[in-house]
Order: C-alpha cells, then structure tokens, then sequence
C-alpha cells in the first residue's frame, strides 16, 4: 500500500525530514509520534507528492505519490476550517466523491447514496442538512471522516484526528477505522496522543525530524525510545511502563 | 548635479513647502506603516482613506475646514470599522469593502451635486503637494507629533497585540480599545496626508515603506528605521524627478503619484533584492 | 406608475437600465465567491491597479476593455508572486500592488493634457454613456463567466471550503485558482465602464454578501446575489435620474442598503433576531462549551 524508502526532505538548506522509511501493507494503521515540530505534516504532505523529496523514493498504491493522490483520502483538522462557510454536512460528506464524479459532471444517485451510508456510518444522518460550522469539534471530526469513507479509499492520511473530541467521538472514529482495516484499507494517523496510538494502531514511527524507530507500537513507544524523540519532556514514571509526555 | 538635484529645484517657496510636507509624511508614514503592516491592516487603511472623502466633499461644498470635515468622517468610520471587525460573523474583509464603497459613494453624490463636479473630483482624489500652504505643513507636523508620541506610549502594547493577540487578551488589555486607537491615528494620517497626495494613494505612503522594511529589516527597530528612509527618499526623490521632467522635458507628472511610484520601485528592488539573497543561501546551504 | 417609469423612457436609459441588470447579475454571482474566499480587497486592488491600461489603451486609440483586460492579467500575476514569499502578508502585497498601479495610472494621465473628463468617468463610471457596443460585450462576459461558474461549482466550492484536501487529492489547485482571479478580472472590467474604478467592488461584494447571509447553499446564495445585483442595478438608475445624482453611486448606495438590510433581518445572525432575543449569552455552545464565534 504504502512503501518509504530512506525518504529525506529538506527546507531552505535544512533538514525537515531524514531517513524515514516504512512498509505499510493493507489492513494496517501506523501513528505517527513526535513532539510539535518534529516533521509529522510533512511527512503526510510527502505521501501526497506536495513537498519534493531530497533523497529517497515513496510509493503509494504501487505508483509514485503524484498519480496516486486522487486514491488517497487525506483528512485534515476539522478547525483548520471556516465554521462559517456555507455548506451543509451532507454536501461536505459528497465532497469525497467529486474526484470519482469527475469536472462538470453533477453527482448522482450512487453517489448520495453513498455519502449517506457514510454518514450514516458516524452516527450523523439526522444532523445531514445542517451547516457544517453549526456542529460541536468532535462532529466535525466525524463528518470528515465520513467524507474520507465515502471516498471508499484504501490509503488513508489523518492529521491529529482526536485534537480535542470528546469521548463518544473518540469511540466512534476508533470504531470506524478498525472497520476501515478490517476491509483491507490502510490507514496512517499523524498524533501525539499515546495512548491513541496504542488504541487506534498496529505500527507506530517515532520520529524528530529523523526516524528514531519504526515497529509495532509496543516496541516502538518504550520509554527509552520516547526520551529519545521527546528528550527532557518525557518522564519516565515507576519503572518501565508510565510515561509521560509534557506538552512543549 | 548636486545643484540640479538639491538646490536648484527647490528654490520656489512651493518646492520648499512641498519637500517639506513631503519629508514630514514620509517619517509620519513610515513610522505608522510599521505597526500597520506587522497587525496586517492594509485593508483597513485601504477603507480608512476612502471613508474620509465624504468628510471633505461635505467640508468642501460648505466651505468649511477640509481638516475638519475630514477627520469627522474618519473617526465615525473609525469607530464603526472597530465595530464591525469585532463582529465575527460578518465576514470582515466583505464588511470592509461595503463601509469603504458606502462611504466613498455618499461623497461621489454630494460632488456631484456640485456644478464644478469634475475639477473638484479630482483635486480631491489626485491630491496637489504643490499647493501646500505654510498652514498645511504646520497641521501635518503637529498631527504627526501627536500621533507619534501616542505611538511611542503605546508601542510594546500594539507589538504584543500584533504578535499575540490571545495573550494580550489574557493579560487583561482591552484589545478593542487599543484597535480603536490605532484605528483612530490611521485616521488622522490620512487627513494630513489627504491633501498632499489625494484619497486614493494615501495607501501607498502609509503600507509600501513598511512593507520594503519588512523585506529588509530584521527587528522592528530596524524596519522601522528602512520604513522613514524609503519614506522620506520616495518624497525627495519624486519631487525632484517630476520637477526636471517639466523644466527639462516639459513633461508634466503629477507629483504624488510620482512620489508613490518611486516607493513601488524601491519595493521591487527589495523584493527582488530579496528573492536573490534567500537564493543564494538556499543554494550555499544544500551545497 | 407614471413616475416610476418616466425615467426609463428614452433610449439611452434602456442601454443603461440593461447595463445595469446585466452588470448586477454578473457581480452577484461572482461576488459570491468573492465573499466566500475573501477576496475583496484583492478585488479593490483589481479595479484601482488597471487604472494604467485604461490610460493606454485611451492613448493608443484601442478598446478600453482591452487595455483594462490585459493590465488586469498584469495585477493578478502580480499579486499571485508577492504574496507567495514567506513574510509577506498578502493583503500587504495587495495594498502595494493597489496603490503602485494606480500611482502609475495618475502619472501617465498627468501628462497628457486635458485628459480630466474621461478619468473622472473612469473612476466613478459613466452609465448614462455605455455604447450599444459596451452592453453586448457585458452580456457576453456574463454568459461566459456564469457559466463557467456553474460548469466548475463543485470544485470551486470544495477549493474555497477546504484548501488543504482539494490539493490533496490531486486537483490542478494553481490552475483553478487563476481561472477563478480571471473570471473576477473579466467581471470587474466589464463593469468598470458602468460602474467606476472604485465602486466595482460595492456591486461585486454587498449583494453577495446579503445573499450569504440569506441563505446556507452557495449555488442558492449565488442566484440570489444575481438579482439583488440586477435590483440595484434597476433602482439605482432610477434613484439618480430621479433625484439628478451620480449613477454608480447611487448604485453602491442601494447595494450597501441591501446590505444592511440583510444584516438587520437575518435570522439567528440579524440585529433585529438579537435584539428580540435580548441580552442574555445565547450564542451557540460549542462541545468545548465555549461559545461558537
């Protein structure tokens, strides 16, 4: 599905990014951890061709990241969007079909169908005529993902997708992408919530700026490891197992 | 050379007068245009400049003070300006450009109940610095000492509101009453600058010095310090050009806009200045 | 009924009233867009920066909307460059394009004699004056720029609602963005003739801006802002030649009364919804229980 390649992307003569590498196959979800900073976004813009690489190769769906990305369903920050734009939930979910209904062409019965079962799918179907600013952070959330499963993509790029939910949508976006992997989709999820990652994920790549480790979560996100990426703001609390992240 | 460039233009008493209103609104601008730019208000000076002329279109058919009339209708714009930008829910930039066309159409209509409808429009948007008057200069230079001194008192509160208006909030400033200050000494730029330069290209002396520093400079003390003098040499420089193409070429220029010209120059030399140098480091550094 | 129609009887004033509707339905439509990505000062900039290529074209004898036409293309591009280095804010770079354009256009002018009439039509418009010729090439810019408006809705309304995925999932994000800064471009030239320099933008942002505020759909909210610009366009002809001021004024001036006229009615938003409801802290709550802004 997704396959890193000592992949290395510079800014302005310094490093963002270095040595990152990584083979996601179907079914699988990989967190990506490190502290503010640390190159996380722009790892996700790399996957989708945004930022040229300065060494080393990507491959998306068995083809370079640029011809891959209308099969790649990205999901940003619900806040990064205008609360007061004119649009209402339903058509936010259609959103996700426009590159399958092509330019010109109106969307058509499948496909509201399609973005209804979506909708559907993140418990949001009576709230689908309302505008999309009138909904709480964590509905958001969940409409954005419901456009990302009416994509019916099997690459999905989340960044920081529990920023701030609550509970319920915290369950309920877990739950849905478990059924995402279950149907051979593969899912990677920009975060610095730990504790997501060991719920919502099977791999995990630590990094700061460099790759610090790469692995199934459990190995990945030791204590040591985390001191590593995170240096004096992670503490280290009774022994092996607690540990904890100050924010920066 | 130095006789054609320094003397020798501005031995008339209206060149005099002229570079004089020319150097105080170029250090009077270039300072303002600092904490203009770094709070990103282009646009509300923008509606600032326009929202003035009814003030002079009124003062003017009743023969009353310009100054007056115009600083009238500016701090009326002013408040509601503050106003409506606090109201999120308009979208402040739409809300803007309506007050901006309201007003500026309030003063077109008044005009143009006039019967030298023409003349005066234009003596009103294109501005005449040749016909400033020893008074003139005097309003400019005290407005200017207000304003600056205003500005000095209350400059590490406009920084810490331009860089982090949340932790203003949260230190308890009253971040509205600060916009409405500034947005009230924009105000009385314009007024002074009104005259010399015309309603539209007030912009210009106020955002395209600061916006060169901004290229250039690397602390604010900096910009400011490359604002006035990219403010202070577009003035010095615009009159002089436009004084050797009439006396040389007989080729007249409006003086303003050529003052405003010279700026957007300099800006393009510090644009491109700029371009090359980041080139240059970007290419040392991957090397 | 006689008093509300008189004003339209002569010939010149039907070349003016169809102007004027056809003005009003091609801004409304793109000022909808206009408002939804904020563009408005870009706009402004737009109408004072061709400034030059009116003074051009007039010197070297070829069509205004030509010489508005290609000095435009010169302002977007300008723009696109200056706002896209790091550093510089980009209503900073539209303020200098503003002004620097318009600077030159004042330059220009003052040197050729007796040139003040057709400026002064140029800035605050002319419509009593358009030419058989002006309103077929407006009706033609409608046609074209609605269309395509319509024919790229889908896309446009993703781009302005979501930047970040639309280039994420591959569309050409550059081209459509100068597609859109053209279609404003065609729009504020077209309507320059009627309407001036500076008052362009009252017709191409304040119905948009009621009908947004109307209206949750944009392609309702578009049709909407179509006839409240056609309206104004109707009853600001009316209301100069009735009370003998000048025409796009008065055209911005009902434009700005619509305006307020939708800010004062709109449900949950209005004043008058407000001020009903009273005082008391009912904006919505967010799930954070912070009130939405």
């Amino acid at each position: 599905m997704l396959v890193l390649d000592d992949v290395a992307v510079r800014f302005g003569g310094t490093d963002a990014l270095d040595g990152i590498g990584a083979t996601v196959s179907a079914g699988e979800s990989v967190a990506l951890i490190g502290p503010n900073g640390a190159g996380k976004s722009t790892l996700l813009r790399a996957i989708l061709g945004l930022v040229p690489l300065a060494r080393g190769s990507i491959e998306v769906l068995g083809r370079p990241p640029q011809e891959a990305r209308r099969s790649v369903a990205y999901v940003p920050q619900a806040e990064s969007l205008d609360p007061e734009f004119p649009v209402s939930v339903a058509q936010v979910v259609l959103m996700g079909r426009y590159r399958s209904i092509g330019w010109i062409r109106r969307p058509g019965r499948a496909d509201r169908d399609a973005a209804a079962a979506a909708l559907h799918r993140v418990g949001l179907s009576d709230r689908a005529d309302d505008r999309f600013g009138t909904l709480s952070g964590g509905q958001r959330q969940r409409v954005l993902i419901a456009r990302a499963v009416a994509q019916a993509s099997r690459l999905l790029l989340l960044d920081e997708p529990f920023n701030g939910v609550d509970a319920v949508t915290q369950k309920l976006l877990l739950e849905v992408l478990g059924e995402l992997r279950a149907d051979g989709a593969a899912v990677v999820i920009s975060t610095h919530d730990l504790t997501v990652a060991h719920l919502a994920c099977s791999e995990a790549c630590l990094l700061n700026r460099h790759q610090i480790a790469y692995g199934p979560v459990a190995d990945t996100l030791s204590p040591p490891l985390l001191q590593q990426a995170y240096g004096a703001r992670a503490l280290v609390l009774a022994g092996d197992e607690a540990v904890v992240v100050t924010p920066s | 050379m130095i006789d054609q460039l320094l003397v020798e233009p501005f031995r008339s008493p209206y060149m005099q007068r002229a570079l004089i209103e020319a150097v105080l609104l170029g250090v009077f601008g270039g300072v303002l245009g600092v904490y203009v730019v770094l709070r990103r208000l282009a646009f509300i000076s923008e509606a600032l400049t326009h929202t003035v002329f009814p003030g002079i279109a009124v003062a003017f058919l009743l023969d009353a003070s310009l100054y007056l009339g115009a600083f009238a209708a500016g701090a009326l714009s002013a408040v509601l300006l503050t106003v409506l930008t606090l109201n999120r829910r308009v979208n402040d930039d739409a809300a803007l450009a309506v007050l901006l066309t309201t007003f500026f159409s309030v003063g077109v209509v008044v005009v143009s109940r006039s019967t030298s409808f023409t003349a005066d429009l234009t003596a009103l948007l294109f501005g005449r610095i040749l016909a400033i008057s020893t008074g003139d200069i005097i309003q400019t230079a005290i407005t200017m000492l207000v304003v600056l001194v205003v500005l000095a008192l209350m400059h590490k509160e406009l920084i810490l509101r331009a860089f982090a208006p949340e932790s203003a909030r949260a230190m308890g400033y009253r971040t509205d009453v600060m916009d409405l200050a500034l947005n009230l000494l924009i105000t009385l730029f314009v007024v002074a600058a009104v005259k010399a330069v015309g309603t539209v290209l007030v912009i210009a002396l106020v955002i395209t010095p600061a916006a060169t520093a901004q290229l250039l400079g690397r602390s604010i003390r900096s910009m400011m310090a490359i604002s006035v003098v990219v403010g202070v040499l577009s003035g010095w420089i615009g009159l002089v050009l436009s004084y050797r193409a009439s006396v040389d070429h007989d080729l007249r220029l409006a003086s303003g806009a050529t003052i405003v010209l010279i700026m957007t120059v300099l800006f393009v030399v510090a644009f491109a200045a700029r371009k090359l140098l980041d080139l240059r480091r970007t290419r040392v550094g991957a090397g | 009924m006689d008093w509300l129609t008189e004003p339209f009887g002569s010939d010149l004033m039907q070349r003016a009233l169809l102007e004027a509707v056809l003005a009003g339905a091609l801004c409304g439509a793109v000022g909808v867009h206009v408002v939804l990505r904020r563009l408005s000062f870009f706009t402004m900039a737009l109408t004072h920066a061709t400034f030059p290529g009116v003074v051009i074209a007039a010197l070297l004898g070829v069509s205004l909307f030509f010489g508005t036409a290609a000095f435009g293309v010169v302002v977007v591009l300008a723009v696109v460059v200056l706002s896209r280095r790091r550093g510089l804010d980009s209503s900073t770079a539209t303020g200098v394009v503003l002004a620097g354009g318009f600077a030159l256009g004042v330059v220009l002018i003052s040197s050729q004699q007796g040139f003040t009439r057709d400026v002064t039509a140029f800035l605050v418009g002319s419509i009593l004056t358009v030419e058989p010729g002006d309103v077929v090439v407006t009706a033609g810019a409608t046609v074209v720029v609605i269309g395509l408006l319509v024919v790229l809705h889908k896309e446009l309304v993703l781009a302005a609602f979501d930047p970040a995925a639309f280039e994420a999932l591959g569309y050409p994000v550059v081209v459509l963005d100068i597609v859109l800064l053209l279609a404003i471009e065609i729009t504020v030239v077209t309507s320059i003739p009627a309407m001036g320099t500076i008052l362009a933008v009252a017709l191409i942002v304040a119905p948009a801006s009621a009908a947004r505020l109307w209206t949750e759909r944009v392609g309702t909210a578009m049709g909407l802002a179509s006839g409240i610009g056609a309206a104004c366009g109707v009853i600001g002809l009316w209301v100069s030649h009735r009370f003998d001021v000048a025409a796009g004024a008065s055209i911005a001036l009902v434009a700005a009364g619509a305006f307020a006229l939708a800010w004062l009615t709109t449900p949950a938003i209005g004043l008058l919804h407000r001020l009903r409801r009273g005082a008391t802290s009912d904006a919505p709550l967010s799930s954070e229980g912070q009130p939405v802004a």
